[in-house]
């Protein structure tokens, strides 16, 4: 009797324990091993190095009327998006969204934000002006540009893989994603999310500090 | 060693027991991250009807307003003006169910600030949907107007119809 008792106990102490380990599985599934992000699109081999797909040159405008280029992101990681600002379905969403990604980097000199009007016609550099001073942002961190409309949906489609297309049928007149690219100091598309979606975006904001590190142990 | 048998049955009740108590606290912790916080004001002793009302008014208001306004009304800086806290809603509340159907331009002022944006309106929102969505709006957050009648929604709306320029423009860019 004694002995079945003891027993017992130990059947218990076992039990708990192979709770504990379930546990332990279950916790460390949502803090998994810090991996480096994944670099998007078509890469090819060139003798011993793996050359990737990168965003191609570009020239635009922004609220300021500055010129924004390829050089405006040297040595910075950045986020990209496409929107319109008449556009009342996904674009406020996304806005509200990517001010929460703004107001995350205050204090990251190397992080800056882009968002590319796909109605650039309409969206005049006096426009977005006032649209970003209304969202109360500063351009030296976030950059709405205009250019033209051939530049911006070609830049869209083949560099940052973003659906950007005029449709008078729908609503608004336009089709186009709610992604934010995450985009690396070197040109790489590293990170996809719905601009939509409040979990991509903590996501998001995950992987740009995940980004950051990575740069910090090259250097 | 007889007593083999008890000690097993001992040993799987321990374990069924172990897992259930295993199953409980992940229930918990599930229900820790899910507090359901609600917003209506609507007060429990009001009709079934003007519950009815609330229910269908939260289900159109963010379908057709939290995109820009937010789901949880604080509106998006100085672009889309909030309805949570605001003396324009507050203050105007034939305006505000005019302006569902019709949609407004020009300058506003809400709590001091200006916003200059034209809100389209939805001309295919019945008298109901707008009774539904007012209910909503005018029972959540800051407000508590409670019960909203259909026919004085009616009446509104018909007056704000015949307020309104035959050749107002549509500025539905």
């Amino acid at each position: 009797m004694n002995k079945s008792l003891v027993n017992g106990q130990q059947s218990i102490v076992r039990g708990a324990a192979s709770l504990l380990i379930v546990f332990s599985i279950l916790t460390s599934a949502c803090t998994k091993k810090e991996n480096p992000l994944p670099i998007f699109g078509e890469r090819e081999v060139e003798g011993t190095d793996t050359v990737y797909h990168t965003i191609g040159e570009f020239k635009f405008v922004d609220q300021d009327s500055a010129a924004v280029t390829n050089d405006t992101f040297k040595d910075k990681i950045y986020v990209a998006d496409f929107f319109f600002t008449s556009c009342r379905t996904i674009c406020p969403i996304m806005k509200t969204q990517m001010l929460r990604v703004y107001d995350s980097i205050q204090n990251e000199p190397d992080v800056l934000l882009l968002s590319h009007s796909i109605d650039p016609e309409y969206d005049t550099v006096g426009l977005l002006h006032d649209y970003a001073e209304r969202l109360g942002v500063k351009s030296d961190k976030w950059h709405f540009v205009t250019g033209s409309k051939e530049d911006i949906y070609k830049i869209a489609q083949t560099s940052y893989f973003a659906t950007a297309m005029e449709d008078k049928s729908e609503p608004d007149g336009f089709i186009h994603s709610g992604a934010f690219l995450l985009i690396d100091k070197d040109r790489r598309i590293r990170g996809k999310y719905d601009g939509t979606k409040e979990e991509d975006v903590n996501r998001l904001l995950a992987d740009i500090q995940r980004l950051k590190k990575e740069y910090v142990k090259e250097n | 060693m007889k007593n083999h048998k008890p000690k097993a049955i001992y040993r799987v009740t321990s374990a069924v027991k172990l897992f259930a108590l295993g199953l409980l606290l992940f229930a918990l912790s599930l229900q820790g991250c899910r507090e359901k916080k609600t917003d209506s004001n609507i007060s429990s002793s009001s009709s079934i009807k003007q519950q009815q009302y609330y229910v269908q008014g939260e289900q159109l208001y963010i379908k057709h307003c939290s995109n820009c306004h937010q789901k949880n009304g604080t509106g998006l800086g100085l672009l889309y003006p909030p309805l949570a806290k605001s003396d324009f809603v507050d203050q105007n509340f034939e305006a505000v169910v005019c302006l569902m159907r019709h949609g407004i331009d020009g300058e506003l002022i809400v709590n001091g600030k200006s916003f200059n944006k034209s809100m389209p309106g939805i001309p295919s929102l019945t008298d109901l949907e707008i009774a539904e969505i007012t209910t909503y709006l005018y029972n959540t957050w800051d407000h508590k107007r409670d019960s909203i009648e259909l026919q004085e929604i009616t009446n509104i709306l018909n007056r704000c119809v015949d307020e309104s320029n035959p050749n107002r423009s549509s500025t539905a860019k």
